[in-house]
């Protein structure tokens, strides 16, 4: 049953590797955003399967369980109160981007980086 | 009294929720977080040293294996998280002091982040696991997304979405190399994971373990503003406002000698690990200070000068004996309090003349002389002029660098401080030295007492620091010490 | 009289970095000492690789120094590039992640 977390592992490489693809190479900043969230699923998902065990139990100590039964049979629990917190936190980040567009995208009228995220050290020079 | 020790995290973050909820009351907000500013200082000074375990989980000794280990959380506190810790506090308090003497009607959400990120970066470095540091890590960069988008300049929502997505890219890749450190060990607690490492346990050859120190680093190059992050690091520096500016940077040197440090206790046996670290921060001392030289916006001008005096902290980290540490952390201090002192003396001045172009400015000195000798004496600091602090920590990096046997370094670090001096001299001139322009107008605009009072109190710790550099040296020394 | 001509040309060229606005000397001479200082520093900073080989030492330092001397007018293709705009950052993060992980990951033991 290895094979599965082997897939488990293939799927978060693709999931990261098509963020970062198209958290660079995307116009358009909703795109980029949606990317940068597959990066951050795709590292949670690697976490996750570092938790896997073959043939393992759900690691919830049940009365009447052999601790050490338990012990060697249970999936390791840490990684998964890990990946909680970090799920959190990515939707924070992600509701933070989304107010900022917003702010933008009302001031812009568009969703291209080109134009809402361009150099703006020459224009404030002068103007100031 | 060992309690203090979390309270030193749970204060400012009690007090961040307190103050957005409550914060329709005006004179209540201001009030309460002037107390709490106050007591931000305290805490650290008034504990005791130790350590702290969350929920009571005492380490475990491993009958079979003869290992300890660390179950719970372990906050660990020391004479170098005392004085960062403290210095912090210092900061904060007059920051927010700044704060509420300016407006009359202060926004809660902003004192939020404020708090927050003084609790963020207090957690980072206190912290022993690994994990904890990152979600502190992350809360600190929304807090600072958050202090440069509430600023009043131009173009800072595109700045605060560009940090937010280059954060977006540097954190995940820092949280994969945390994974594959976690999938090697099976422990996300720092003191068993170098213990691990140093006991053979690891393959140090494995690609999986250099791989995780390659995605950790580039994390911490995210965190600390090292090349190639050092344009969006000074951008939002130039961005925020003076005093929150003065805040964030004291942020971004915290998060960097806390991550470097963990990074330093699990990799210090890779002698790849000092090659890259030096690396970086030669690239960001040659390319921080050359940009400051053609700069004429000074908020971009110390923002470029503030990512360049990160480089000398990281030289001396990554030089990797027990002075040269020593003479890193040192620097770190004086570079708190000197680019502080610095942000907020030409807040004064972008207050009192509403420019920013030192092409505009000009014969200030009559105007303004106390702020222009304050900032002064702060630009000579930072440059490394004697008697001040920043001559001392200077001084221990030429002469680390020097014992170990990289004479190319000294001459770096010196030729970095001779052209420190002169962007300081050249704006220094254009700003107050030289005629008054006929366009410029400085009617009776009076630059604000606190700021004056906040420049005083951080100058007469850079000259205390400078003439009595032991006090701070000794404690930091024998941590160090400990920790190799 | 040749070489004075080509030295007012880099000057020059400094005094249309700072515009549109008012070109002081102390500016043009800021570019300037930037200029020395980032050729000095960084063939200071190859000798370095000393360390690892003196032959390649030697090779790496003149050939930094000719390929920056020159192309003299360095600091205007600098401030091009470290410019605001998010493709220019992400560029250069993209590829300093992709050597540090081909250096670690294949290199990380020969030092």
């Amino acid at each position: 049953m290895a094979h599965v977390q082997l897939a488990i592992l293939f799927t978060s490489a693709a999931l990261v590797i098509i963020g970062l693809y198209s958290a660079i190479f995307i116009d358009n900043i909703i795109k980029k955003i949606i990317g940068i969230s597959f990066i951050e699923e795709g590292a949670n998902l690697f976490i996750v399967a570092i938790g896997y065990k073959p043939g393992g139990v759900v690691p919830i100590l049940m009365p009447g369980m052999d601790t050490s039964w338990f012990a060697s049979n249970a999936a390791y629990p840490l990684p998964f109160g890990l990946v909680l917190t970090s799920i959190v936190i990515g939707a924070s980040t992600l509701a933070v981007m989304l107010a900022l567009v917003m702010v933008l995208y009302r001031r812009y009228g568009t969703l291209s980086t080109k134009v809402m995220l361009a150099d703006t050290s020459k224009q404030e020079e002068y103007d100031e | 009294m060992n309690e203090l020790i979390p309270l030193m995290v749970i204060v400012p973050l009690m007090a961040a929720l307190l103050i957005s909820a409550f914060s329709r009351f005006n004179k209540v907000t201001k009030i309460f977080a002037f107390v709490v500013a106050i007591c931000l200082p305290i805490i650290p000074i008034a504990s005791n040293y130790g350590l702290h375990y969350f929920g009571g989980y005492e380490p475990m000794l491993d009958n079979v294996t003869n290992v300890m280990f660390h179950p719970a959380i372990t906050y660990s506190f020391s004479f170098p998280q005392q004085i960062f810790i403290a210095m912090i506090g210092l900061l904060t308090f007059l920051v927010v002091f700044i704060y509420l003497t300016k407006y009359k009607e202060v926004s809660g959400p902003y004192l939020f982040l404020l708090f927050l990120g003084t609790a963020a970066v207090t957690a980072m470095l206190l912290t022993d696991d690994i994990f904890h540091m990152f979600v502190f890590f992350e809360i600190l960069a929304l807090a600072q997304v958050g202090i440069v988008a509430a600023s009043s300049i131009d173009y800072s929502y595109e700045m605060a979405l560009k940090y937010m997505i280059l954060g977006s890219i540097g954190s995940p890749i820092m949280l994969l190399g945390i994974g594959f450190l976690l999938a090697l060990t099976g422990s996300v607690n720092v003191t068993d994971i170098a213990a691990a490492v140093h006991n053979g346990l690891v393959d140090m050859t494995s690609p999986v373990f250099l791989l995780s120190l390659g995605l950790i680093f580039f994390g911490w190059l995210y965190a600390s503003g090292l090349p190639p992050f050092h344009t969006i690091k000074s951008g939002i520096y130039s961005k925020a406002e003076p005093h929150g500016a003065a805040l964030l940077q004291s942020f971004t040197v915290i998060s960097m000698i806390s991550i470097v440090l963990i990074m330093f206790r699990i990799y210090s046996s890779l002698p790849i690990f000092e090659v890259l670290v030096v690396f970086f921060s030669i690239l960001a001392m040659i390319l921080g200070v050359s940009l400051a030289l053609t700069q004429t916006d000074f908020r971009r001008m110390i923002g470029f000068l503030a990512v360049g005096e990160l480089g000398f902290i990281g030289l001396g980290i990554g030089l990797g004996t027990q002075y040269a540490i020593t003479a890193g952390l040192f620097q770190a201090l004086n570079e708190i309090i000197i680019t502080a002192l610095l942000f907020i003396g030409f807040g004064a001045i972008v207050n009192a003349t509403n420019e920013v172009d030192t092409r505009k400015l000009g014969g200030l000195l009559a105007y303004h002389p106390k702020v222009s000798i304050m900032l002064l004496i702060g630009g000579l600091a930072m440059a490394g002029v004697p008697p001040l602090s920043g001559f001392q920590s200077k001084l221990m990096l030429v002469q680390a660098s020097l014992s170990c046997g990289f004479p190319e370094i000294s001459i770096l670090a010196i030729m970095v401080s001779i052209a420190t001096f002169v962007v300081f001299v050249k704006t220094f001139y254009a700003m107050f030295l030289r005629p008054k322009p006929n366009d410029l107008e400085v009617e009776g605009k009076e630059v604000p007492r606190s700021m004056i009072f906040a420049m005083g109190i951080l100058l007469i710790i850079i000259i205390l620091l400078g003439i009595f550099p032991d006090m701070v040296i000794n404690g930091i020394s024998s941590f160090v010490g400990g920790m190799l | 009289m040749k070489l004075y001509d080509q030295i007012f040309d880099v000057v020059k060229q400094f005094r249309k970095l700072f515009s549109p606005g008012p070109v002081t000397n102390a500016d043009v001479s800021g570019s300037i000492t930037a200029e020395i200082f980032i050729i000095v520093s960084i063939v200071l900073a190859a000798i370095l690789l000393r360390h690892v080989s003196v032959l390649l030492a030697g090779l790496v330092t003149l050939i930094l120094a000719i390929v920056l001397i020159s192309n003299i007018p360095l600091i205007p293709k600098f401030k091009i590039e470290q410019e605001d705009s998010l493709e220019k950052m992400l560029f250069y993060a993209i590829v300093v992640l992709c050597i540090i992980v081909v250096f670690l990951y294949w290199g990380g033991n020969l030092v």
